[in-house]
C-alpha cells in the first residue's frame, strides 16, 4: 500500500499505543466513527515506557515511513511513571534520529487519554500529513 | 597434527601477545599444532621467499586465525586466501570481530583521512599523499565476515588468553566453540538501584568504594554517574573468574567485546539504558563513536552529512 489511487504516496506509519490510555482513545475514535487516514498501524503495548528506543530505530531502519507513540498524560500513567520513561527515551531517540540519516519528522510523542476520540484522529491526520511530506524513508529497497 | 596459519591486518598485535599471554597452557596446545603460516613469527612469504611467486601463497591450513580488520585491498585478498585454505577460520579480536578501534576511521571519507593525515596536521612538511607500490584503501574498515564467512569469532581488544585456550581447546577436540549471550551487566556484582545520578561524571573522577572490600559492596559505576557500556556489551571478558575485567579495576566497562548479536547497535542499546535510569543522553558528546568505539565496521560508523 504505497500509493493511493492518485499515485500519490502512501507512508506506512507504526502507531505504539499504551493500552490504558491511548489505545482506549483509538478505540474511542472508531466507536465514534471518527474518519482519519488508513495508514498508521497501531501496536497495542501496556505502556508506553516499554518501547525501546531499538523499537523505534528498527522500525525505522526497516521501511516504516513514520513511528508515532502514544500515552499517557504525564501523571495518569497507569504504572506511575512508564510515561515519563518514554519520554526521557523520546528523547534519547530525537537526538539519534540524525545519526541514522532519519529526518526528525518521522518520528512523534504524543499524549492522548482514553477519552480523546478526536484527539486521536487530529494527531493521526496532521502526522500523516506531515510524514507524506517528508516522502518515502530514505530506507525504503 | 592440526595445521595453524596465522594473517594479521590493521591491528596492534595485542591479540598476538595474548596469545603469547597464555602462558603455560600454550606449551600444551602447541604440542598438538603445527604452525604453517604466521608473518608475525615465521619467515613464510606470501610470494614465494624471495618474491619471486606471481600468485599469493598461503598453505593448507586446519586452523586459521586472522586478526586486525580489514583496511586495504590487500588484506581482502588474503582474507579471500585464508578461507580458501583454512578449514576453520577464526577472527580475533574486536578488529577482526567488528573493526576495532582501526573502524572510527569510518566517521571519515579515505580523501578525508589521506588528506587530513598527509597534508593536514600543522606541524606536516608534506610531500603529498604516498601512492608508489601502496595497497589500496578500501572504502572503509571491514569486519572479516563481511569479506568471507568466520566460523569463530573472539571479541575483546585484545581478547583474553581463556578465551584463545576455550576456542584453540574446543576446536582441537572437535567441539563447537560458542560465545556468551549475556551482557557485560549481568556478570558485574556491583550493586544496581535502578536509579542514578543525572550528571554524567568524567572517568577523571574517582568512583566511590572502600578500597579493600569485595566489588559486591560498590554500587554500580553506571548509577554512579559514570558511562560504563556494560549494557550493551557482550559478556564473557572476566573468563572463569566472572567479574567483567575493566570492573575489576574499577574502571568502567568500555565495550570491547562487542554488540551482544550480530545485529545489535550499541549507541541505540546505549542511549536507550542512559535514558531509562535518568541519565541525560544529552551529555554524551560525539555519541557514535563514544557508543562504538570497538564496532565501527558493519555500517555502525559512517561519515556523517555536515550540517
Amino acid at each position: 500500500m504505497s500509493e493511493d489511487m492518485n499515485g500519490g504516496f502512501e507512508p506506512v506509519i507504526i502507531a505504539f499505543a499504551c493500552n490504558w490510555c491511548s489505545y482506549t482513545g483509538a478505540d474511542l475514535a472508531g466507536v465514534s466513527r471518527l474518519q482519519y487516514p488508513t495508514n498508521a498501524r497501531i501496536v497495542r503495548v501496556l505502556c508506553s515506557g516499554m518501547i525501546h528506543p531499538n523499537l523505534v530505530i528498527d522500525a525505522l531502519t526497516k521501511g516504516a515511513d513514520g513511528v508515532i507513540l502514544c500515552g499517557c498524560h504525564l501523571g495518569d500513567c497507569h504504572y506511575i511513571d512508564g510515561n515519563e520513561k518514554a519520554e526521557r527515551r523520546s528523547d534519547a531517540i530525537k537526538l539519534m534520529l540524525g545519526d541514522f540519516g532519519i529526518e526528525e519528522e518521522r518520528f512523534r510523542l504524543e499524549w492522548i487519554s482514553a477519552s480523546e476520540g478526536p484527539r486521536f484522529q487530529q494527531v493521526m491526520t496532521e502526522f500523516t500529513e506531515q510524514v507524506k511530506k517528508v516522502g518515502p524513508s530514505p530506507f525504503k529497497a | 597434527m592440526a595445521r595453524l596459519a596465522e594473517e594479521w591486518f590493521a591491528t596492534c598485535a595485542g591479540c598476538e601477545v595474548t596469545i603469547l599471554d597464555v602462558g603455560e597452557p600454550l606449551i600444551d596446545i602447541l604440542k598438538q599444532v603445527s604452525i604453517v603460516h604466521m608473518p608475525v613469527l615465521m619467515d613464510h612469504k606470501l610470494y614465494g621467499q624471495t618474491g619471486e611467486g606471481t600468485e599469493m601463497e598461503i598453505p593448507e591450513a586446519d586452523i586459521g586465525i586472522i586478526t586486525g580488520g580489514i583496511r586495504t585491498e590487500e588484506h581482502k585478498q588474503i582474507a579471500r586466501e585464508m578461507r580458501k585454505k583454512c578449514k576453520t577460520l577464526i577472527a580475533m579480536g574486536s578488529c577482526a570481530c567488528t573493526g576495532g578501534v582501526p573502524a572510527l576511521a569510518n566517521l571519515y571519507t579515505t580523501a578525508e583521512l589521506l588528506e587530513k593525515v598527509y597534508r593536514g596536521s600543522v606541524s606536516t612538511d608534506s610531500n603529498g599523499v604516498p601512492s608508489v607500490d601502496l595497497p589500496e584503501l578500501t572504502d572503509r574498515v571491514y569486519a572479516i565476515s563481511e569479506v568471507v564467512p568466520v566460523d569463530v569469532s573472539l571479541p575483546g581488544c585484545p581478547t583474553t588468553p581463556e578465551t584463545v585456550v576455550a576456542a584453540l581447546t574446543a576446536l582441537l577436540e572437535g567441539k563447537p566453540f560458542t560465545l556468551s549471550t549475556k551482557s557485560v551487566c549481568d556478570e558485574c556484582p556491583t550493586i544496581r538501584a535502578k536509579k542514578s545520578v543525572t550528571t554524567l561524571k568524567r572517568r577523571l573522577e574517582a568512583p566511590e568504594f572502600v578500597p579493600g572490600r569485595p566489588l559486591s559492596e560498590m554500587r554500580c559505576l553506571m548509577e554512579q554517574g559514570f558511562l560504563c557500556h556494560g549494557p550493551a556489551t557482550r559478556g564473557g571478558c572476566g573468563g572463569s573468574e566472572g567479574t567483567p575485567r575493566c570492573i575489576r579495576a574499577y574502571m568502567t566497562c568500555e565495550g570491547c567485546f562487542g554488540p551482544m548479536s550480530e545485529k545489535a547497535n550499541p549507541m541505540v542499546d546505549m542511549m536507550g539504558a542512559l535514558s531509562t535510569i535518568g541519565l541525560d543522553p544529552k551529555q554524551v558528546l560525539d555519541r557514535a563513536p563514544t557508543f562504538n568505539r570497538f564496532s565501527g565496521a558493519g555500517g555502525r560508523l559512517r561519515p556523517l552529512p555536515k550540517r
